[in-house]
């Protein structure tokens, strides 16, 4: 195979037939279908559960590069298109999960930067699902208990080479209470059937780009705890951002710390998190104190994290047609045109579907219980 | 669960049930009422053996004295297991639903191979060797002789048996092989002739074809079974073929060498015999003038299943003067065996009918038809007098004089072709008489004619009414059920084009065409990409595939395949094959994936289960004609055309497609499973061939599916796997595909119910 192509065009690409997913109502309107589609899938992640979470997180992403993410299913190919999701990934999990880490480390910055640099790697050879496992599991052997231990593969091959017995690696993962997850991106692959279902972890395999991204992003919610995980205390600082006012003649640039290792980023500053243990000086949360090991964070990261404790009660679905009185979205004030509805199970407040997915994925409370906690004030 | 089936009460042992199989038991309860046969389709896993039972044995309940007996024949050990498991499971039901327990005997039956625990006996590893030692311990007159010498050697637990086990009968209950060799340890028992007894009074017996339709073996076995009985195929598929072999009869120069030796011996314990106990021979004599007329009276009284290879006619008569004494009749097989030599001197192929064969046989040494037709007959009796111990060493003979019985007692329905060399090697003389059976119906005439109800059942029936035209009767019922599925897990495709737009065939004349084995190959590598795990692809021969296999590693297919996965292939030697399969379980198990090279016909497409990731995808290459070049065939085909208005190709194209359907089935084993079913040949797309598959694969090929190009069938394939792998959990099948008895029981339901069942 020494002939590399140049990028293929998109009429070169695969024989596909999109318009089968359509149907056609009895008036051969493809309208209700779409809406359809479309309803359903906005609903599909507002299933909530009470679960107690772990919230602290130690997430390792193993992304497989081997010859088959050449492949052009995905537009422009599966690599490209598989980073692109990562960086959104990457972005939305420290936001939901603060304190948490991928690949053990905390900078979200970082991390996009690696993937940037990825997108020009060429795909070749065979994928090991032992050796990264094992390489996983080296790692995240020496976390605490209290923490989770998570191995998320994104997996584009079908095939594995391994050096080894894998089900002999699946025993030591469970018996570590590692938990590992795959994302397929082209079919089920019974080794990883077995693999999640006894660490228990979740088996996914994408239908396009945008199931692509929803199960992405189902990762981004924090496990359910298993009974058995510790529960310990842990020691954090809440850093104060300091910047040394411009007219301090004394006040002197200095380096924070978490750039010593990597010659990037800028180097001077004024300003920074100071650790109230040491007194290091980092320019970003949440961070590991390089010097003390004290875990830094800021108070809203940690609120931030604590929503995934208390979750927002599902509301109710309910048809258009029983609701009595206005026809009017408590959050937006639009008027009520699908056919559902959506009550608040305390304070029987209405909503629309837009509305629901918005304060479930981003408010976490509803706004008419805080309204009417505050009122009497 | 409990069913209402037009007023029969069926206990079905689980909580849910599929639409198909109350169809099912709704048709076969009418076949029953009828008191006739059944020709029904059902595909594998949808659990046809369940539903037969249950509702079997609730009939049987319900009217025990129209059915008495149930006989479940199957084809492999393996199979009467599972069949036995789910009795068993259902006889538990039975009694925790109704808090009693119920007096059913139900046992498997299988060869002494299987049953023997004789601790020497059993530790033999051919099954005729088994057979023949087990014979030498329990003749009866080799028991006879030990009563004047004691130092022979006996079989302890046949002795046993022998004095106190035909007295206690076995206690009610479910016996598996296991169970019966443990219920033979306990007791000291032999459990094989235990079970052979046993069967006469058991409600339910489950064992092999071959105990009903050889009749070698079905006058040993089956030929007192009650006349009320329901007897059932299952996997009945190619039980025209199971029928024709067991009444054709294939005779080699070796074969006729140790025939040879056979007569030798023969001839040398009558002399023995004569010198000492002459009033034996004089004794056989006499029972040979009064005739047969003991076998005859039974089965006039219907106590007796008729043998085909022993005519009615043969009955009345008593054995002809001719080789009525011992040394008269081996003088006869002697000249019979010099005449076989002689004919199998030959340097052409001679094709002739059986009247011919006895025109020359009479011209050449003087051999009368009625002598010649009670040859086996007379051979037993004599094996019988002269106390021969081991039978198994007496094979050749028995054959032969079979043969001579057959070839005189049927005049139509056998061909005798007489090859000097095999086709693939015409320098080497290796010449074989084969009389070969063209009509499946002889063998199994006796037992439509015998017992009451006789179903024929497989997941491939299609066409469906060929089935009752080749074995000559007449069913009250013919159906088809398709699957009912919440998803569709099945997806054929059929490939008629390579990416080039070059034809795929593997007809003759474009066999060796490097275009199509190329695109093949092509096939198959971009199927390996995609495809998770197990890939089983299906060649028409044994030599199509290594030409194929050859080629593909001169262009370098094969390596870029095995980037992919590892090869495996299926080969003659029965051993390397299942070391093969073992391998390739172990590496679709492991994640690395690998692909099964296998043909059709061969040991893989017919008792080899590929469940889910062991088979998501099948390759048909090629439509698996049989070789139509063989005279067996040609003449069978002449045979069907004349007897039946069968035409050649009609049949030529039901027997490809009943083997393509029937490889294609390997992968689908349940409605949680799923596979491809790639058909890689332009022929498949034609009507008369898409026509001919089951009607629950046929239902699932659109127009969009028919002659495609590779890249378009990896594009709906790999549509098709993503959609797969979604996840599936019960509660999607139940109330469309899996029924509650509440779901079971609506109006609406059991109106589509009725849709399910196609009659023909």
């Amino acid at each position: 195979m020494d002939e590399e192509p140049e990028r293929a065009k998109r009429w070169e690409g695969g024989y596909e037939r999109t318009w089968e997913v359509l149907k056609e109502d009895e008036s051969g309107s493809l309208k209700a279908t779409v809406e359809e589609i479309l309803f359903q899938s906005k609903r599909k992640r507002c299933v909530y559960v009470c679960v107690c979470v772990l919230i602290m997180r130690h997430l390792y992403v193993v992304i497989d590069c081997s010859r088959s993410m050449e492949d052009q299913d995905l537009k422009p190919n599966r690599l490209t298109s598989t980073l692109k999701l990562m960086e959104a990934f990457v972005d939305e999990y420290f936001d939901q999960n603060p304190i948490s880490q991928v690949c053990l480390h905390r900078n979200p910055k970082k991390h996009i930067a690696a993937l940037k640099k990825a997108v020009d790697t060429v795909c070749v050879g065979e994928p090991s699902l032992y050796n990264s496992l094992n390489q996983a599991l080296q790692s995240l052997k020496h976390m605490p208990g209290h923490t989770s231990r998570e191995i998320l593969i994104i997996l584009s091959s079908l095939t594995t080479c391994d050096p080894a017995n894998i089900y002999e690696l699946i025993k030591t993962l469970k018996s570590l209470k590692v938990r590992v997850s795959v994302i397929g991106l082209s079919a089920e692959v019974r080794v990883c059937t077995v693999l999640t279902r006894e660490t228990g972890g979740l088996y996914h395999v994408i239908l396009d780009e945008s199931h692509f991204k929803e199960l992405l992003m189902m990762h981004v919610k924090p496990p359910p705890a298993s009974s058995s995980s510790e529960c310990s205390l842990i020691r954090m600082g809440f850093p104060q951002h300091t910047v040394a006012a411009l007219t301090d003649q004394d006040a002197k640039p200095s380096f924070s710390m978490s750039h010593l290792d990597s010659s990037s980023g800028p180097g001077l500053s004024l300003g920074g998190y100071f650790c109230p243990q040491c007194h290091a000086k980092y320019t970003e949360l949440p961070v590991e104190c390089k010097v003390c090991g004290l875990t830094l964070v800021s108070a809203p990261h940690l609120a931030r994290s604590f929503h995934h404790l208390f979750p927002l009660q599902a509301f109710v679905e309910s048809p258009l047609e029983e609701l009595q009185g206005d026809r009017y979205c408590q959050a937006c004030q639009g008027e009520l045109k699908d056919k559902s509805i959506f009550t608040c199970t305390s304070c029987h407040s209405v909503f629309c579907v837009e509305c629901d997915v918005f304060i479930h994925d981003t408010l976490h409370c509803c706004p008419c219980c805080i309204h009417s906690q505050v009122t009497p004030l | 669960m409990k069913l209402n089936i037009e007023g029969l009460l069926v206990y079905f042992p689980y909580d849910y049930i599929y639409p198909e199989q109350y169809s099912y038991m709704l048709e076969l309860k009418r076949t029953l009422d009828a008191k006739g046969h059944g020709v029904l389709e059902m595909p594998s896993g949808t659990g046809k053996t369940i539903s037969l039972l249950s509702l079997i044995i609730a009939y049987q309940r319900a009217f025990p004295l129209e059915v008495t007996k149930l006989i479940y024949c199957s084809r492999t050990v393996p199979e009467i297991e599972k069949v036995i498991e789910e009795l068993r499971k259902l006889m538990e039901f039975y009694s925790k639903e109704t808090g009693e327990s119920n007096n059913f005997l139900a046992l498997a039956l299988s060869s002494r191979k299987n049953l023997c625990i004789h601790p020497e006996v059993s530790s033999l590893r051919f099954g005729k060797e088994v057979d023949g030692k087990c014979h030498s311990l329990t003749a009866s007159y080799i028991r006879a002789q030990r009563h004047s010498n004691p130092n022979l050697p006996v079989c302890r637990f046949y002795e046993e048996f022998d004095a106190v086990g035909r007295q206690v009968p076995l206690p009610p209950g479910v016996y598996n092989l296991d169970d019966l060799k443990d219920f033979g340890r306990r007791k000291g028992w032999c459990p094989y002739y235990l079970a052979r007894y046993s069967i006469l009074h058991a409600n339910i017996v489950v064992y092999s074809y071959h105990y009903l339709l050889d009749p070698k073996i079905a006058d040993l076995v089956s030929k007192e079974l009650a006349k009320k009985s329901v007897v059932v195929f299952d996997e009945a598929h190619n039980i025209d073929n199971v029928c024709i072999d067991s009444m054709s009869v294939n005779i080699t120069r070796r074969t006729l060498d140790r025939c040879q030796n056979n007569v030798d011996t023969l001839q040398n314990t009558i002399h023995k015999i004569k010198e000492t106990d002459a009033a034996k021979l004089r004794e056989e004599y006499r029972r040979l003038v009064e005739g047969l007329k003991e076998a005859n009276v039974a089965r006039e009284t219907d106590i007796y299943l008729a043998n085909p290879v022993l005519p009615d006619e043969i009955l009345q008569e008593a054995v002809p003067g001719t080789i009525r004494t011992a040394e008269h009749f081996v003088g006869f097989l002697r000249r019979f065996l010099e005449y076989l030599k002689s004919r199998l001197r030959v340097q052409h192929v001679v094709q002739e009918s059986a009247p011919q064969f006895l025109k020359d046989i009479f011209d050449k040494v003087c051999i009368d038809r009625k002598p010649l037709r009670f040859c086996a007959e007379r051979l037993q009796s004599l094996l019988r007098t002269l106390e021969i111990a081991d039978i198994a060493d007496f094979s050749a003979v028995t054959l032969i004089s079979n043969f001579a019985t057959l070839v005189s007692t049927y005049s139509q329905g056998f061909t005798i072709i007489i090859e000097p060399f095999e086709d693939r090697t015409p320098t080497i003389a290796n010449p074989v008489l084969h009389f070969s059976c063209m009509d499946p119906s002889i063998a199994i005439k006796p037992v439509f004619q015998r017992f009451q109800s006789v179903i024929i059942t497989s997941g491939t029936l299609s066409p469906l009414d060929i089935y009752p035209r080749i074995l000559d009767f007449r069913p009250v019922t013919m159906a088809s059920f398709t699957m009912t599925l919440a998803r569709t897990c099945l997806c054929p495709l059929i490939v008629g084009r390579g990416n080039d737009q070059v034809a795929l065939s593997s007809k003759f004349e474009t066999r060796e065409d490097f275009a199509v084995i190329r695109n093949y190959g092509n096939l198959l590598l971009e199927m390996s990409a995609i495809v998770p795990d197990g890939i089983v692809a299906f060649f028409t021969s044994y030599v199509y595939m290594e030409n194929i296999v050859a080629s593909w590693y001169e262009q370098g297919i094969l390596e870029n395949i095995q980037r992919n996965k590892l090869i495996f292939i299926e080969t003659q030697d029965a051993a390397e094959t299942s070391m093969a399969l073992e391998k390739y379980q172990e590496a679709c198990e492991n994640g690395r994936g690998a692909i099964l090279l296998s043909v059709a016909r061969g040991k893989v497409s017919e008792g080899i289960d590929f469940v889910h990731h062991f088979g998501r995808a099948v390759i048909m290459f090629g439509v698996p004609y049989v070789y139509t070049q063989s005279r067996i065939l040609k003449a069978r085909l002449e045979y069907l055309r004349d007897q039946f208005q069968i035409r050649e190709n009609d049949f030529l194209t039901f027997d490809a497609m009943r083997h393509a359907a029937q490889c294609v089935g390997r992968a689908i084993r349940g409605k949680t499973d799923y596979g491809l079913m790639i058909f890689a040949d332009k022929r498949y797309a034609r009507a008369d061939k898409r026509g001919k598959l089951p009607r629950w694969i046929q239902e699932h090929i659109n127009d969009g599916s028919l002659n495609l190009t590779v890249d378009e069938a990896v594009q709906l394939a790999k549509h098709f796997l993503r959609q797969m792998a979604q996840p599936f959990r019960q509660e999607d099948q139940l109330g469309l595909s899996l029924l509650t008895l509440e779901q079971l029981q609506s109006e609406e339901m059991l109106q589509k119910i009725t849709q399910i069942a196609h009659q023909t």
